[in-house]
């Protein structure tokens, strides 16, 4: 597995242990592209700060709470409202946010008086909230302004209201990554056991790892659900605070996205004994064995396996339909994190898609560990790169389509690459079985859109055809398609509605009768 | 079977149950070698259990979480891998031990993962 050094990083030599070529017959012990260290001077990064991580990551996607950045206003205003992680209360935590606006005489001055008013007003504001979060940045940090003590004054001031102070400033790590470690450590030691939430279930989970990205948490909540199964709490979307702050009392930690909450389950698991079962929520066959996973370990694999059944009957004949469009389409799959491990075999076994490319922009050896286990052969494995390794990744491998972030992205659409944005989605969710169909049509349409038919073109030397007319995607996907496939009457495309999420709020669920089970 | 010839079919075996596993599982990448060494003794001593008729030990609620990983791991195993079903208990055993001792060289001892020796989370 060779290190891989881009041309146009020969003048920052470090770079090339931070790239490899998966070989044949090469294994994780053979070369690992170095990963979470801060980024090499003269290379400019796409990552985020650990203030970003902590808060627009982890913390804002809570629902119920006032989330209130402790700095200039710009901290906020660049962390508010760009990932689509929804709630089932109206989204109060996307449509609002809340700053101190630190200026230059706070700086001076000091900014705690400034600070204690912000945190009242914004209470009194918005008085059905009774719950906040505040948010250290690099200027509060540095001038050392005591915000815990300011947010317990208040506590004591204000007897309903709870605060949770994070202390996690934008240099506090070499990425994104450092801020979602202090957080989960920080919400562990401040608010686990502060609170008990009614037990409504003899099955209890907490969720941790999922960010309700266009409604997912919403979709596996409907699975445990129908499980019998109680979501405790949701770490963090469509999460609330005294969920979370009830953590302690579930029997089981399902773990989503490791990168980002692996630290509070392995606290959990240690101090309170709570096991923790990382799934995949990603795919037909990764999110069924998921859900058996569970349904073993609480003794109700019956129920796992009916709605496993069900919803494959449902929609995989839809997800082939798709997966006879894709396959043999190349991908770049360079989200930030978790994705790359949780897309990169899956897409390929059951959408036929090959990945050439995977990278993470803040992810840690671990993630590419996993990425490379599960990625084929010839993959390029890329650690936090940098815009021009990008480009030369695109030029050298020529992908079909990239999944990334909306920076990234918007640059693969300028070379006629077409993205889909792997933090936001385009048309989720992407989670569950129906998920899983949208997001390959998404991966469909974004391929097939004949706006690509055109802008290969260029204008200032191909000739521009001036007597074709009307195309659809359809007609571009199914050209090369042999008859039996294309009118294969086990195969359909997306029939499900606009908004996937609508049935689900407000659905009734079954009730079970206990079973014993030894947990 | 020579011994040669049955040393490279356990080797291809054991490669094909290692790449089940690291395409398939994430169990076995926790953060910290420790963990690390303590997930693949409690998932491959049950699966090995599983695959060999033996019984498991399920008592804990820690216990129960291997078990669910070793029995979707056993099952998927049978599934995909006729050869299983003509091996007698002991080369299974042998199997597993093999495979035990491959994944911990790949993701502990030969890991190159600088964090995995980080004394905290």
């Amino acid at each position: 597995m060779p290190y891989h050094l881009f041309k146009c990083s020969e003048c920052i030599p470090e770079r090339e242990k931070h790239a490899v070529i998966k070989g044949p017959g090469e294994t994780l012990a053979d070369a690992l592209p170095l990963g979470y260290l801060n980024t090499i001077p003269g290379t400019i990064s796409e990552r985020g700060c650990a203030y970003c991580g902590a808060k627009h990551v982890i913390g804002t996607p809570m629902k119920d709470v006032i989330h209130l950045s402790h700095g200039p206003v710009g901290c906020t205003y660049d962390t508010w409202q760009t990932k689509r992680y929804i709630s089932d209360n109206d989204n109060f935590q996307l449509k609002y946010t809340f700053a101190t606006d630190m200026k230059e005489k706070h700086i001076v001055f000091g900014a705690e008086k400034l600070l204690k008013q912000t945190i009242i007003d914004s209470f009194k504001a918005v008085p059905h909230i009774k719950h906040m979060t505040i948010y250290q940045t690099c200027a509060s940090a540095l001038i050392g302004d005591d915000i815990n003590a300011i947010a317990q004054e208040v506590m004591e001031e204000m007897p309903d209201v709870d605060i949770f102070v994070c202390n996690s400033p934008g240099f506090g790590g070499p990425s994104q990554s450092g801020g979602h470690h202090k957080i989960n450590i920080a919400w562990i030691n401040q608010k686990v056991g502060t609170f008990e939430p009614e037990i409504t279930s003899d099955y209890v989970i907490n969720y941790v790892g999922e960010y309700n990205i266009q409604g997912d948490q919403e979709v596996m909540q409907d699975y445990f659900k129908r499980m019998g199964i109680q979501v405790l709490s949701t770490f963090t979307g469509n999460g609330s605070y005294d969920g979370l702050r009830g953590m302690h009392l579930a029997h089981l930690n399902v773990l989503e996205c490791a990168r980002s909450a692996e630290y509070i389950c392995n606290e959990l698991r240690q101090r309170y004994g709570t096991p923790r079962l990382d799934i995949d929520g990603f795919g037909f066959e990764p999110l069924g064995t998921s859900l058996r996973k569970i349904g073993l370990f609480f003794g109700i694999e019956d129920r796992a396996q009916a709605i496993i059944e069900e919803e494959t009957a449902r929609w995989k004949p839809e997800l082939d339909w798709y997966r006879a469009r894709l396959t043999g389409k190349k991908v770049c799959l360079w989200p930030g994190g978790s994705k790359l491990w949780h897309w990169a075999h899956v897409i390929h076994d059951e959408m036929g898609v090959d990945v050439v490319s995977v990278y993470t922009k803040f992810g840690h050896q671990g993630d590419m560990e996993k990425g490379i286990a599960r990625c084929e052969e010839g993959a390029l494995a890329i650690d936090d790169p940098n815009e021009l390794e990008g480009l030369e990744a695109l030029d050298m491998l020529q992908p079909d389509i990239i999944f990334t972030g909306k920076r990234p992205g918007e640059v693969a659409k300028k070379v006629r690459v077409p993205y889909l944005n792997a933090h936001a989605y385009h048309n989720g969710p992407w989670k569950g079985f129906e998920g899983w169909v949208r997001f390959a049509r998404d991966i469909y349409n974004a391929i097939y859109s004949p706006i690509h038919e055109l802008s290969k073109l260029d204008i200032s030397k191909d000739e521009i055809p001036t007597d074709k007319g009307f195309v659809t995607r359809r007609m571009l996907s199914d050209a090369n398609l042999p008859d039996k496939v294309r009118n294969d009457p086990n195969m359909r495309p997306y029939t499900g509605k606009y908004d996937s999420l609508v049935d689900l709020r407000g659905k009734t669920y079954p009730t079970f009768e206990p079973q014993p089970v030894a947990v | 079977m020579g011994d040669a010839m049955r040393d490279d079919v356990m080797k291809d075996r054991t490669e094909q149950l290692v790449d089940y596993i690291m395409k398939k599982c994430l169990w076995q990448f926790h953060s910290r070698a420790w963990d690390r060494t303590r997930q693949n003794e409690g998932i491959l001593t049950r699966t090995r259990q599983l695959l060999c008729g033996e019984p498991v030990d399920i008592s804990t609620p820690e216990a129960r979480c291997y078990w669910v990983d070793a029995v979707c791991m056993a099952d998927a195993f049978r599934a995909r891998y006729a050869w299983l079903a003509d091996m007698s208990r002991d080369e299974i055993a042998e199997l597993m031990q093999g495979l035990h001792e491959r994944i911990e060289f790949l993701t502990v001892t030969g890991s190159l993962n600088l964090e995995l020796t980080d004394q905290k989370y």
